[in-house]
């Protein structure tokens, strides 16, 4: 269970203020909101890479910025962050990048071979063919294969929740299909907890469980998919008209080019 | 009440901004340097990573650094015997060519190659990475960017410098030897026996001294400002200059401190 209690982040501008949400273990989660809206801001703020100026974020009852060095250490080593463009490691090639994901203390137990076999099956898990990609290095990999090493980064050291940093964004309708489909199997298949930011707010609602709405700093919105569409909340629904016809154009450019 | 006349209020401002930023880069740094010196003694630091940051700063820097302490040590040379008159015996030269470039050529020079070659690259690596989330990953699978990125820059340049500078000596008295020889008609005999007339050991000591202490300071500095990067590629490209302004300041600081502090 992840729990935001009263988050305020500003930067030059107040990003958060007072953000107050809960994520029950084992759902699928999504954060809508425009950008700018502070979504990523509270995502980093899970695992500790952004300090809130006032609040605390609680795992499973430990608190993220109060809890210690070692409570936050054992936080990072259940959460798995797929970022928003992947944040590969350029001089490593894929195989590192992906042990990377491996806990330290774990890795130096493991044999050459555990660790090659975990990080093929990690690589499997995301539909890439290992020995096809293990050697190469992130320059050399597509927008959607960097993705997905991304996520097999996120997911091989077996965390119990994945936070999903705007997963589809820069993707084509293809590709973004295949990872909306990645994410709702890793997350079934594992099962973990997943909490996922995005734009695409149709493949939201699809994936998710709950979905919620930042605007201005403030949760606008928390409740199933089916409220969402019906809320009668004039801010909801005009982000909703918004994003489907934002959806709506990207379809008529794609079939265009 | 006293109104206090605009400009003067605005210089106050300034100097006001301008040292609260100072104090927070000093205790930025001092901060970093503690993070580096602690997990050196956890012996948190890969052999291979100070391994390939000596081949990057050392191997690579090699050639340039071959080049300047050559010339170096011929300009030094051809400056001091055209400044030679009748009075002062010629073998003198020798003596102000290798104090010259053992003292200050050397080590200065070598250290502002390696602030444009070496400082300038770690800015912009570390702040490329900062902008592409690249260090936030390494927060997010419980990895220290000071024990992978930082220390084995820093372990490495505090290795390499003195042994660049001790390279760049070396070639910069035999160029301003051989300068010597050409331009003043000074025999290397000549040389050899006024550099010997006023050397002293302690001289290679301070030189070192002084590599040392560049070579702690251009990737401490650069690290600290390659981690501080914001905004994207522009974020990147205003932080390397920074960082190389204040780098080059830096370096001219200390080599000013050193005289008082050592050659008294």
């Amino acid at each position: 269970m992840i729990h935001y209690r009263n988050i305020h982040k500003a930067f030059d501008l107040p990003v958060l203020a007072g953000v107050e949400l809960l994520v029950e273990t084992g759902e699928m989660f999504a954060i809508f909101g425009p950008s700018g809206t502070g979504k990523s801001v509270l995502l980093k703020t899970t695992i500790g890479l952004i300090t809130p100026d006032r609040g605390d974020v609680e795992i499973d009852g430990v608190s993220v910025f109060f809890g210690g060095k070692r409570a936050l250490e054992a936080v990072r080593r259940n959460v798995g962050y797929v970022f928003q463009n992947a944040a590969l490691f350029d001089s490593l090639n894929v195989f590192d990048n992906v042990a990377m994901g491996i806990p330290e203390d774990e890795l130096s137990r493991m044999s050459r071979r555990d660790v090659v076999r975990r990080v093929g099956d990690a690589l499997d898990l995301v539909n890439l063919e290992p020995r096809e990609v293990m050697e190469k290095i992130p320059s050399e990999l597509s927008g959607g294969m960097k993705k997905r090493v991304g996520i097999a980064r996120a997911i091989v050291g077996r965390p119990k929740i994945l936070l999903w940093d705007e997963p589809t964004t820069g993707l084509d309708p293809i590709n973004t299909a295949a990872v909306e489909r990645l994410i709702m199997g890793l997350s079934r298949e594992l099962e973990v907890t997943s909490l996922v930011v995005t734009h695409d707010v149709e493949g939201g609602l699809e994936m998710c469980d709950r979905v919620s709405m930042l605007d201005g700093g403030v949760l606008r919105f928390c409740g199933t998919p089916a409220e969402f569409r019906t809320s009668p909340d004039h801010v909801v629904r005009a982000f909703v008209d918004r994003a489907a016809a934002e959806a709506a154009l990207d379809m008529v450019t794609e079939s265009n080019d | 009440m006293l109104q206090v006349p605009a400009p003067i209020a605005a210089w106050f401002g300034g100097f006001g901004r301008g040292t609260r930023v100072t104090l927070e880069h000093a205790g930025s740094l001092g901060r970093l340097f503690w993070q580096i010196c602690r997990v050196t003694a956890q012996l948190r630091v890969s052999l291979r990573d100070v391994l390939n940051q000596f081949y990057i700063m050392g191997i690579q820097s090699l050639p340039i650094v071959l080049v300047t302490g050559s010339l170096a040590g011929i300009v030094t040379s051809q400056q001091g015997g055209y400044q030679m008159t009748s009075v002062v015996p010629r073998y003198v030269l020798g003596s102000l060519v290798v104090e010259t470039v053992v003292l200050e050529m050397g080590p200065v020079l070598t250290a502002i190659v390696l602030v444009g070659r070496v400082g300038a690259r770690i800015t912009a690596e570390l702040g490329t990475m900062v902008v592409s989330e690249q260090i936030d990953a390494y927060h997010s699978v419980g990895r220290d960017p000071v024990a992978l990125l930082a220390a084995p820059r820093v372990i490495a340049g505090v290795i390499v410098m003195p042994l660049l500078v001790g390279i760049s000596n070396l070639i910069g008295i035999l160029a301003g030897m051989l300068a010597a020889y050409y331009d003043s008609g000074l025999g290397y005999e000549s040389f050899y026996y006024g550099a010997r007339l006023f050397w002293h050991s302690w001289d290679l000591f301070y030189s070192f001294s002084k590599a040392v202490a560049f070579g702690l300071a251009i990737p401490l500095i650069s690290v600290h400002m390659g981690l501080l990067t914001r905004g994207g590629a522009e974020g990147v490209g205003r932080t390397t200059t920074n960082a190389v302004m204040f780098m080059t300041l830096t370096i001219l600081i200390l080599d000013a401190l050193f005289p008082p502090l050592m050659l008294q």
